[in-house]
């Protein structure tokens, strides 16, 4: 109950800054992102995200399946603790880890002139070109980095410090 | 105080994830999302339709026959409201040639055939269902209805159509289909003609609304 209390408390004492509202920005939409995109993924057959993955001919088969099963769930909770601010800055880094990681792919699909229908990206029920989801991921990124750098305040990590403190 | 600390995160992050595993199986089980619709040669019916069907078949399966009479029945009757999707369910381990069944209707279909080659199917059932090696009546069906057979031929092996069939399966497997035909009526699972027959009691009911 002090816990909760003591929460509350620190959400009605925060005083973020333009900085703060951009990182915690950074966080939502990010954090935003992830989970529709794994949601989306999550929701339908593995075999048809597994498809997509190996349309990009980086993994063989069956590694594109275990993918295609760990994957969606890793975007969500990392988006799941991007909006909730818990081990934010962790968190902000293993998604910027993640993005990169796409990037590459979509990078070395382009470059190889791969013939990729659907990117995956959100499920298969929804694809744009590579070009456009490059320029997307960059956008990620960055959100990734804001998140990363100033996504502290109004944040499960901001308030377990402030309880910590009154503790 | 720094172990608690930890704890203390843990313990959150361990209900986070539980909560949104949750939620996102909560949501496939009762097949909240973005809609899977089939092939346009095996969807039927206006696509704005308020009723929306989606069927999960096996040629193969006497049940889905008789199925298929009262579906036509109910498509007829509600032209303008119903949209059905047809999706491949072959019960590969009981029935031997009901993949090779689903893709060549999907051929067909490709040919603006499907409906006409799926009543093929269903009407000769028994005599293909059992046959020791691939069934001639795949082709001859082809034959009967005058599509370009090597162009039939040919698409039955084309990794695309055999895709789409399996994917078909795994999206049955996803919302749990165990048995055909199995439907699902604005999202309500309907399992045989029984139980489709008591939902579409209450189209007229639903459409007043």
């Amino acid at each position: 109950m002090t816990f909760v209390v003591n929460l509350l408390r620190g959400l009605m004492n925060e005083r973020p800054g333009i900085k703060d509202m951009l990182g915690l920005a950074a966080r939502l939409i990010l954090g935003g992102v992830f989970v529709y995109a794994g949601f989306l993924k999550a929701v339908a057959p593995a075999e048809e995200f597994a498809y997509a993955i190996e349309t990009y001919r980086v993994v063989p088969q069956n590694l594109a399946l275990l993918l295609a099963l760990t994957v969606p769930w890793l975007e969500i909770y990392l988006g799941v603790f991007l909006i909730a601010g818990l081990s934010g800055r962790l968190s902000a880094l293993l998604t910027g880890a993640m993005v990169i990681g796409f990037e590459g792919l979509l990078l070395q699909a382009a470059l190889r002139h791969l013939p990729v229908t659907s990117c995956g990206c959100f499920g298969a029920s929804k694809s744009n070109s590579l070009g456009y989801e490059l320029l997307q991921n960059l956008l990620l990124l960055g959100l990734a980095a804001a998140a990363f750098r100033h996504g502290k305040k109004i944040s499960l990590d901001a308030l377990m410090e402030d309880h910590e403190n009154h503790e | 105080m720094t172990v608690r600390k930890t704890l203390r995160k843990l313990l959150v992050a361990a209900i986070l994830v539980f909560l949104s595993t949750l939620g996102t199986l909560l949501c496939r089980q009762f097949s909240i999302g973005p809609e899977r619709p089939s092939p346009a040669f095996r969807s039927f019916g206006p696509a704005d339709a308020r009723i929306r069907i989606y069927e999960f078949t096996d040629f193969a399966c006497p049940a889905c026959g008789a199925a298929n009479t009262h579906m036509k029945n109910l498509l007829a009757a509600y032209k303008d409201s119903v949209r059905l999707n047809f999706k491949h369910y072959p019960l590969s381990s009981i029935h031997l040639w009901s993949f090779d069944a689903a893709a060549s209707a999907d051929c067909a279909g490709r040919q603006g055939k499907f409906t006409e080659y799926a009543d093929l199917l269903f009407e000769n059932r028994e005599k293909w269902a059992f046959a020791k090696e691939k069934p001639k009546e795949f082709m001859e069906y082809a034959k009967t209805l005058n599509l370009d057979l090597p162009a039939f031929e040919k698409c039955a092996d084309d990794e695309a159509v055999l895709r789409q069939i399996r994917l078909d399966v795994a999206e049955g497997d996803v919302r749990g289909v165990n048995s055909t035909p199995t439907f699902f009526v604005n999202g309500k699972r309907a399992v045989g003609s029984g139980q489709l027959l008591d939902q579409a009691k209450l189209f007229d009911n639903f459409l007043k609304e």
